[in-house]
């Protein structure tokens, strides 16, 4: 293989993720099982029995322990990451929180699951939306491809000084973590020498110098510490920019805050998150070719959520569709409220309403986002929104 | 106050609240939590040190003394009230009052 050389390799979603663990080579990994991200820690599991990495690997006892012995790890100076899926990340919601607010690096591959009950195994983003106020910077993609790549910006995003902040890559379970898709598996060093050595920040173990980490914040210094987590959150939006064009310097492949796919003209818009956009945008091309003026807007970085550019690359359209994979329940679609309250001041603000889709791995079909297509022409024509909110695809109408 | 004291701004503060130095607990002063105050009693303490060796909050005194017999030893100094925060362990594990003869550490209603 020639120095510097990418792979074409056909691979999981999974397995790709796994990969970006081997290159990071993160020093702890603690990680338990579950479906449908099991596939991640098994490979890098086989590449620690193997020897391709040095990575301490923690097997415990539930999630729990996995985001504590990670947060554990980190404030002790390591790079450390870990994988889950749904009612996974529910039991590390401890754990996550004090994640951000202690502003560790903790790097986590999340395969989008619905969360129990009943109990479903399949994608939908209840488990990732629900952690959206945790204070992790939220990465999702719509492919094997950007998910990796996602995951290799991660600590170099995660670990700048401005930021220091964990950060959640989202793929969609089983759609992506299963599918075999073709990708470049870039090479070993080259990704090293982007990512660059950890520095930790006060470790536990430098005895010279031995810092406390989790001490008491009451009343009178506690809102401090958000106000700066908030501001580093902030800080991010810049980072995950200027992080995004190095990639594409380097490899090849361009990212933003988000994708717009045929957007610049268009008048009917959807807004969608994860692996449902290749969908659309299949049917995006077929409608373009009868004269339809349609387009997608794809969320790459939910959280810090880009209100004004998002805001001003919807400037143009007349009517949105932002679809939710998830439910919040007693409220619209997490994705929708924020998409109606970037657009609320616009000078003119275009006509947008909410679809709850895909919950537990409901299908959305091509013919489904026709479907949807040929609503918000109805609507855009009759100048009214007959219903805001409602869920796709759901027998009993 | 002195500048160690001041309370700091967001974009002051160590990032994640951690906290760089070690061996500060001394500047923190749990004496404000005491509604209960131990009352040293020089006249009845034997100078075992159990008090000093069970405060939570490092709160007694010590300093260089003799024996009866001129053997060097440590001995009480009194309580160092900005740390005690009233727990009244030194009270209670103190073998002079356990002997239920004389109090060597009083135990009284702080007043209010």
């Amino acid at each position: 293989m020639e120095q510097g050389m990418s792979k074409t390799r056909a691979i999981t979603g999974n397995g790709a993720m796994a990969e970006a663990m081997r290159q990071i080579h993160p020093d702890v990994v603690a990680a338990f099982p579950i479906t449908p991200s099991t596939q991640v820690i098994e490979d890098f599991a086989q590449f620690v029995a193997d020897g391709q990495v040095e990575t301490e690997l923690i097997t415990v006892e539930s999630e729990h322990s996995a985001m504590s012995a990670c947060l554990g790890a980190s404030a002790a100076g390591g790079r450390v990451m870990t994988a889950t899926s749904s009612n996974g990340l529910a039991l590390m919601w401890e754990m996550l929180y004090i994640a951000a607010s202690m502003r560790q690096p903790i790097l986590l591959t999340l395969v989008n699951r619905a969360i129990s009950a009943p109990i479903n195994i399949h994608c939908d983003h209840g488990d990732s939306m629900g952690a959206r106020d945790a204070g992790w910077i939220q990465l999702y993609a719509e492919n094997n491809q950007e998910a990796y790549d996602n995951m290799l910006m991660a600590p170099v995003i995660a670990e700048h000084m401005n930021v220091r902040l964990p950060v959640m890559v989202c793929l969609d379970g089983f759609i992506i973590s299963h599918a075999i898709e073709t990708m470049q598996i870039e090479d070993d060093d080259k990704v090293r020498a982007f990512i660059g050595e950890y520095t930790p920040y006060y470790s536990l173990l430098d005895t010279e110098k031995p810092p406390t980490w989790g001490a008491l914040g009451l009343n009178n210094y506690y809102i401090e510490y958000k106000k700066a987590q908030q501001v580093a959150m902030e800080n991010a939006h810049t980072v995950i920019q200027d992080v995004s064009k190095q990639f594409g310097e380097l490899f090849g492949r361009q990212y933003d805050l988000f994708e717009s796919y045929r957007l610049e003209d268009a008048e009917r818009v959807i807004v969608a998150i994860n692996s449902v956009a290749g969908e659309i945008k299949e049917v995006i091309d077929e409608l373009r070719e009868n004269g339809e003026k349609v387009g997608l807007l794809k969320i790459r970085v939910f959280r810090p959520f880009p209100y004004s550019e998002i805001a001003q690359a919807l400037a143009q359209a007349k009517i949105i569709t932002v679809l939710d994979r998830s439910a919040s329940m007693g409220a619209y679609g997490p994705l929708f409220t924020e998409i109606r309250t970037a657009l609320y001041d616009m000078p003119s603000r275009p006509m947008v309403y909410n679809r709850t889709f895909g919950l537990g791995g409901r299908e959305l079909f091509l013919d489904d986002i026709k479907a949807i297509f040929r609503e918000s022409q109805e609507y855009l024509q009759a100048g009214k929104i007959q219903t805001v909110f409602d869920y796709l695809c759901v027998r009993g109408g | 106050m002195s500048d160690k004291y001041k309370l700091k701004d967001w974009d002051e503060l160590e990032l994640g609240g951690v906290i760089p130095e070690s061996g500060n607990a001394k500047d923190y002063e749990t004496g404000t939590w005491r509604t209960w105050r131990p009352v040293w009693k020089e006249e009845a303490c034997v100078h075992c040190l159990t008090c000093w060796v069970l405060c939570p909050e490092d709160a007694y005194n010590l300093k260089d003394g003799q024996t009866a017999k001129g053997k060097e030893r440590k001995e009480i100094d009194g309580i160092n009230y900005y740390h005690c925060k009233g727990c009244g362990l030194c009270v209670k594990e103190c073998p002079v009052n356990k002997k239920g003869v004389k109090q060597a550490i009083d135990f009284i209603r702080e007043e209010t």
